[in-house]
C-alpha cells in the first residue's frame, strides 16, 4: 500500500517537475525563444539584413507584458481571453510529455502518440477561437483559413505517425503497431535512427514539410498573413493576451521540432551518467537547431506564400502521399 | 440569420496599401464580389496651393506630389509653362532632364516589383530587388545629391549639368545594375512561386483596357501600345532608339515583367543619351516672361501619361495649374481586375497597377 502511494507521489513529482521546470515550463520557454531568436536572426543574414538581437522575442515578450490589453467592444470577453491561454497551457503540457533522447524518458505512461494528436492541434484550436471571438472580419478570416490548413496538415501527420508506429511494431516480431514515443526511441537505440531507415524516408519528408505548415512559415504562411488578412486571428490581440500567442508559438516550435527528433532521429551522442546528460541536451538542441535551419528559416527564406487553395491541395498532393507510401511499406513489410 | 456575404475594408490604413486609400470590398467565403472605392483620405489641396505661388516657386511644389515620379512631375510643369512663354530649352538641358527621368523610372519600377515579391510572402526576392535597386539609389545621390527629390528641373532648363565627373560614375552604375537586372528578370519569369501567386490574376482584356483608357505598363501589359514617348514625342525621345515594351496577357505577372523589360530599355536610353548629348548651356538663364493664355504639356511617367494644364493671366502667379496623374485613370480599372479574385490576391492585384495615391489625391 505504503509503495503504490510512493508511487503514485513520485509520479506526481515527477509530472509536476515536467510540467513547470524540465523538460516543459521554463526550460521549453527559454528553449523556444533562443530558438525564435535564431531563426530571425539567420533569416535576416541570408536576406543581407542585419537582423535583431538573439534576445530579441525575449524583449518583445516583456515589451508586450507590461501594456494594456485592449479588448473589441464587440468582441467575445470569455473566448477571447481564454484562446492564448488554452493555447499556451496545451503546449507547455505537450512539451512537458515529450522525451529527450539520453536525457529524459518522459512522465510514465504519458508519452503516447494518441495524446500528441489530440495535444497538437491545440495551438491551431486556440488560434481559431481568437480569430472566431475577436468579431474582426480579418479575425473570421484567418479562423476559416487556420482550419482549413489544420485539415490539411493533419492528414500526413496521422499518416507519418502511424508509419513510424507500425515499422516499429512490425520490427518487435508481434506484427502490431507501438505507440508510446519512449518505446519507439528504444527501438531506435538497438535499431539505429529511422531517418535513415529507407522505407520511413517518405514520412520524414512529410514531417519536415508538416513543421512549416503548422507553424505558418513559407509557403504556407497562410493563416497570418500580414498584407493578406493582417496576421489573421491576432489582429485584435495586445498586451499581455498577445505575449501569450507569441510564448505559444515559441513553445509549439519546439514542441514539434521535439517530436521529428524523437520519432526519427532521437539516438543520444554518449551514454548518460559523467555529465553525459548535459552532452546529449546539447546535441539535443543541435539537432533541434539544424532542423530548425532547414524546416523553417531557410525554408522561409527560399520561398513565398500560397494562396489559401495552393496550400491545401500541396499537402494533399504531395506530403500526404509521401507519408501514406511510408505507411503502406511499412505495413506490407512487417 | 445566415449571411452569405460580408463586408472585408481594406483600407484606409491596411498593411498591404503604401497609402490611404479605401476598399470596401463584399466577400463570399475567400472569393471577392464587389469592390467600391473610395479616395480623398489624404487630400493636401496642392492645386489651391499651385495657385498662390509663382512659377518658379510651382517647380519645388510639384515636385513634391509624389517621391517615385518626383521628376516627372517638375520636368512636365515646365514643359507646359515652357509651351506657353514659348522658351526654347538647349538641347543639352531636353537630354539631361530625359537621363532623369529615367533613371528615376528605373528606381520606381523595381520598387513596384519588389513590394509584389513582398506581397507573396518572399521577403528575400524583396530585399534582393531593393539591394538592386539601390544602385540606382547611389547613383541618384551620386549625380544629383538627392536619392528621391532630384531637383534636376527648371523653367527653361535643367539646374545640374553631368559632366566629367559624374558621367562616368552613372555609366558605372549602369554597368553594375544590368547584370543583375537581367538576374532579376529571370527570377520573376521563371520562379514557380512568383508564377503560381501572380499569373492569371487581375486580367484585364484589352477590350477592356481600351474602355476605361488605362495608361502605362497597365495599358501596355493588355497589348495596348500607348507609349507617350513614341505616340507624342517630346524632349529628345524621337531620337533615341528603344522599343516599347508589350505584352498581351494582361494579368499581374505580365505588368511585373514589362515593368522591368521597360527598367532595361531606360538602361539603354540613360547610355544612349550620355553618348550623344551634345554640348553646350544646360538652361536658358533668362526669366521668361509668362504671357496670357493657356497651355498643356504631357509625358510618360512611370505609371504612365501625367498631363499638366497651366493657366496665365500674365501674373506671375498662374491662374490655374492643373494636373491628370496615371493612377487616375487606372484604379477604376481595378473594379475588373479584382472581380471575383481571392482574398489573397487583392493586395497584388491594386499593386499591378502600381498606385500612387499621394499623385491622385494632391
Amino acid at each position: 500500500m505504503t509503495n503504490v502511494l510512493t508511487g503514485i507521489l513520485t509520479n506526481s513529482l515527477q509530472a509536476v517537475f515536467a510540467m513547470l521546470i524540465f523538460p516543459g515550463g521554463l526550460f521549453v520557454l527559454a528553449l523556444g525563444l533562443f530558438l525564435k531568436g535564431v531563426d530571425r536572426k539567420v533569416l535576416a543574414r541570408l536576406q543581407r539584413r542585419v537582423g535583431p538581437p538573439l534576445y530579441q522575442p525575449v524583449l518583445d515578450i516583456l515589451k508586450l507584458a507590461t501594456k494594456e490589453t485592449l479588448i473589441p467592444d464587440t468582441a467575445n470577453e470569455g473566448a477571447f481571453q481564454l484562446a492564448p491561454v488554452l493555447g499556451l497551457t496545451g503546449m507547455l503540457v505537450t512539451a512537458a510529455l515529450l522525451p529527450i533522447g539520453g536525457v529524459w524518458n518522459g512522465v510514465t505512461g504519458l508519452g503516447d502518440l494518441l495524446i500528441l494528436l489530440y495535444l497538437l492541434p491545440i495551438p491551431a484550436m486556440g488560434l481559431m477561437l481568437a480569430g472566431g471571438s475577436s468579431s474582426s472580419p480579418y479575425g473570421a478570416l484567418g479562423f476559416s483559413r487556420e482550419m482549413c490548413m489544420m485539415f490539411a496538415y493533419e492528414m500526413p501527420l496521422i499518416a507519418s505517425f502511424l508509419a513510424v508506429a507500425v515499422r516499429v511494431g512490425g520490427a518487435g516480431g508481434s506484427g502490431g503497431s507501438l505507440l508510446s514515443l519512449p518505446a519507439i526511441m528504444d527501438y531506435q537505440y538497438l535499431h539505429g535512427p529511422l531517418l535513415f531507415d529507407p522505407v520511413m524516408l517518405p514520412a520524414a519528408l512529410a514531417l519536415l514539410l508538416f513543421i512549416p505548415g503548422t507553424m505558418g512559415s513559407g509557403l504556407f504562411d497562410i493563416p497570418e498573413a500580414e498584407p493578406e488578412v493582417i496576421e489573421g486571428p491576432l489582429l485584435e490581440y495586445s498586451g499581455p493576451l498577445l505575449a501569450a500567442f507569441h510564448l505559444m508559438s515559441a513553445v509549439k516550435l519546439v514542441v514539434v521540432l521535439e517530436l521529428a527528433v524523437a520519432l526519427f532521429f532521437p539516438n543520444p551522442l554518449v551514454a548518460t551518467g559523467d555529465g553525459g546528460v548535459m552532452v546529449n541536451l546539447l546535441w539535443h538542441i543541435c539537432k533541434c537547431l539544424v532542423l530548425l535551419m532547414v524546416s523553417v528559416t531557410c525554408f522561409r527564406a527560399a520561398t513565398g506564400r500560397l494562396r489559401l487553395d495552393q496550400g491545401f491541395s500541396f499537402f494533399v498532393k504531395y506530403t500526404s502521399p509521401l507519408a501514406l507510401a511510408s505507411l503502406g511499406l511499412a505495413f506490407l513489410l512487417r | 440569420m445566415p449571411s452569405t456575404t460580408y463586408t472585408l475594408p481594406i483600407g484606409p490604413l491596411h498593411v498591404a496599401l503604401e497609402e490611404p486609400m479605401y476598399f470596401d470590398i463584399q466577400v463570399e467565403g475567400e472569393t471577392v464580389r464587389s469592390v467600391e472605392l473610395s479616395a480623398g483620405h489624404v487630400h493636401r489641396g496642392m492645386e489651391a496651393l499651385a495657385m498662390q505661388r509663382n512659377y518658379f516657386q510651382n517647380v519645388t511644389l510639384v515636385e513634391r506630389v509624389c517621391s517615385l515620379c518626383s521628376n516627372s512631375h517638375p520636368a512636365t510643369y515646365c514643359m507646359a509653362v515652357e509651351n506657353l512663354s514659348g522658351l526654347i530649352v538647349p538641347e543639352r538641358a531636353r537630354y539631361l532632364r530625359v537621363i532623369a527621368d529615367e533613371v528615376k523610372r528605373i528606381a520606381s519600377h523595381l520598387f513596384n516589383v519588389g513590394i509584389m515579391a513582398h506581397l507573396t510572402g518572399f521577403d528575400s526576392l524583396f530585399m534582393h530587388a531593393m539591394e538592386v535597386r539601390e544602385i540606382m539609389q547611389d547613383a541618384k545621390e551620386g549625380v544629383y545629391g538627392n536619392r528621391m527629390n532630384l531637383g534636376q528641373c527648371i523653367i527653361g532648363g535643367c539646374r545640374r549639368d553631368i559632366d566629367d565627373s559624374t558621367a562616368p560614375f552613372l555609366l558605372g552604375q549602369l554597368e553594375l545594375l544590368k547584370p543583375q537586372l537581367h538576374e532579376l528578370y529571370g527570377v520573376f519569369e521563371r520562379d514557380p512561386l512568383i508564377r503560381t501567386r501572380t499569373q492569371g490574376i487581375g486580367l484585364l482584356s484589352h477590350a477592356e483596357a481600351r474602355r476605361h483608357a488605362v495608361v502605362g505598363p497597365v495599358a501596355r501589359a493588355s497589348g495596348v501600345a500607348y507609349d507617350l514617348r513614341r505616340k507624342a514625342p517630346y524632349a529628345v525621345y524621337p531620337d533615341l532608339d528603344f522599343e516599347v515594351q508589350t505584352d498581351t496577357k494582361g494579368d499581374v505577372h505580365s505588368r511585373a515583367l514589362l515593368r522591368l523589360r521597360e527598367a532595361v530599355e531606360s538602361v539603354k536610353i540613360v547610355e544612349q543619351c550620355l553618348r550623344q548629348m551634345p554640348g553646350g548651356p544646360i538652361n536658358t538663364r533668362e526669366v521668361p516672361v509668362i504671357p496670357p493664355g493657356e497651355a498643356v504639356a504631357r509625358s510618360e511617367a512611370p505609371r504612365g501619361e501625367v498631363f499638366y494644364y497651366v493657366r496665365s493671366d500674365g501674373t506671375d502667379t498662374p491662374q490655374r495649374l492643373k494636373w491628370r496623374v496615371p493612377t487616375y485613370m487606372n484604379w477604376e480599372a481595378l473594379q475588373v481586375m479584382l472581380a471575383n479574385c481571392q482574398v489573397a490576391d487583392i493586395a497584388l492585384i491594386v499593386n499591378s497597377i502600381d498606385p500612387c495615391i499621394s499623385c491622385t489625391e494632391r
